[in-house]
């Protein structure tokens, strides 16, 4: 099977198809430590949050930060789209921000260890808008000794 | 999603991103990227599978340790759509009398959705901070009175359907969540009243409300349901 936009319904092919998409120059893969040794951490762009943190916005590029012991029950979704599926959120939070996953890999040593502060941004965010959220959390990473991040779109 | 490869891994964190449309991630070309061809908004492809979440989080990772990218590699898994059962129709009578109200459906649903609290351990609905009886008056003052605030709104609409559908993952005979996502849109005066309120909010002078009128309200799929 392959899913590409000629595959799907017309009216989502076209609403996908339309979305603009930012082009940059080719970004050089960094080399680093083997996946056994590295520390990582799980970026959303769900627009996941605590609840009571403040909810996402329209042209909202900033980023929420989700604690690796969350509770699943703490997490609300304020992602401004309604063109994805949310029931598969609302059943299981993994399916879309995969944490017990993530520990479960650092527990089994095939990442080295999972960080200890994870984030979500909110997908529709203008580029521009999200650069120097995303420059700023680079810092907050290294900070943590995080080596590798595993980006979660929704 | 996959500009944020680039900004991380300029600022040197190495990164992997799951790709749900494989065309924004040949245009956008992040460092590494692990194509799926899951149902959009189920990027690890299927709830309550911990061991097929964890060989498509497995496969994302395993790309952090090429350097020759930018890469895309194609997930071999595919899930299969939800088997939807032949007629199925809404076990709990919601159809509304000539007297029915939003408030009287919201209230209808409430001993279900207690139960699919009970059975989750969780909700997902609370971004808004208001009761269901709340935003389901917010709703109802917008169709019959000045709009509110746009974020306001937005933030109490998706807490209702967060709502509506996690109570009908509870009832008795449950169908498929597309079946429904169907009833929702088909059969609740939740749905009829957000499709009511979509002219006003697209002819409102606030760019916030008719960004929710025109983009956020009604999804894609279900616009042709608009007058």
């Amino acid at each position: 099977m392959v899913k590409r936009l000629s595959d799907l319904p017309e009216v989502e092919a076209h609403h996908l198809a339309n979305i603009k998409c930012p082009t940059y120059d080719d970004t050089p893969p960094l080399a680093g430590k083997p996946l056994q040794q590295r520390r990582v951490v799980l970026i959303s762009t769900a627009g996941l949050h605590k609840r009571g943190d403040r909810p996402f916005q329209p042209g909202d590029g900033s980023y929420r930060v989700i604690p690796a012991d969350t509770a699943a029950s703490e997490l609300v979704m304020s992602h401004i789209s309604v063109n994805f599926d949310r029931t598969g959120f609302q059943q299981d939070l993994n399916v879309s921000f995969p944490i017990d996953r993530l520990r479960e890999l650092a527990a089994d040593g095939v990442v080295g260890s999972m960080a200890a502060m994870h984030y979500s941004f909110m997908g529709a965010f203008p580029p521009e808008a999200a650069e120097p959220h995303a420059r700023h959390l680079a810092g907050l990473l290294k900070n943590d000794q995080v080596d590798a991040a595993i980006l979660v779109p929704v | 999603m996959g500009a944020l490869g680039h900004f991380l891994e300029r600022e040197g964190i190495a990164t992997v991103g799951i790709s749900l449309v494989r065309e924004h991630t040949e245009t956008i070309r992040p460092p590494r990227a692990l194509w799926v061809t899951f149902e959009l908004g189920r990027p690890l492809g299927v709830p309550d599978d911990a061991p097929f979440q964890r060989r498509v989080l497995h496969a994302a990772a395993r790309l952090l340790e090429r350097t020759d990218g930018p890469v895309i590699a194609d997930y071999p898994e595919h899930v299969t759509e939800e088997t939807d059962l032949t007629g199925w129709a809404c076990p709990i009578n919601l159809a509304p009398g000539r007297t029915d109200t939003l408030a009287a459906e919201i209230d209808r649903l409430g001993v279900w959705y207690d139960r699919a609290v009970a059975a989750q351990g969780r909700t997902t609905v609370g971004v808004s901070g208001l009761d269901m009886r709340a935003a389901g008056d917010l709703v109802t003052a917008a169709l019959d009175e000045a709009l509110p605030a746009p974020q306001l709104l937005k933030q109490a609409i998706d807490d209702l359907k967060a709502y509506y559908l996690e109570a009908a993952s509870a009832f008795p005979d449950p169908g498929s969540s597309r079946t429904r996502k169907a009833w929702l849109w088909d059969e609740t005066i939740l749905a009829r009243s957000l499709l009511a309120l979509q002219p006003k909010l697209a002819a409102s002078a606030d760019a916030q409300h008719r960004i929710l009128g025109n983009l956020t309200l009604i999804p894609a799929t279900e616009r042709h349901r608009l007058g």
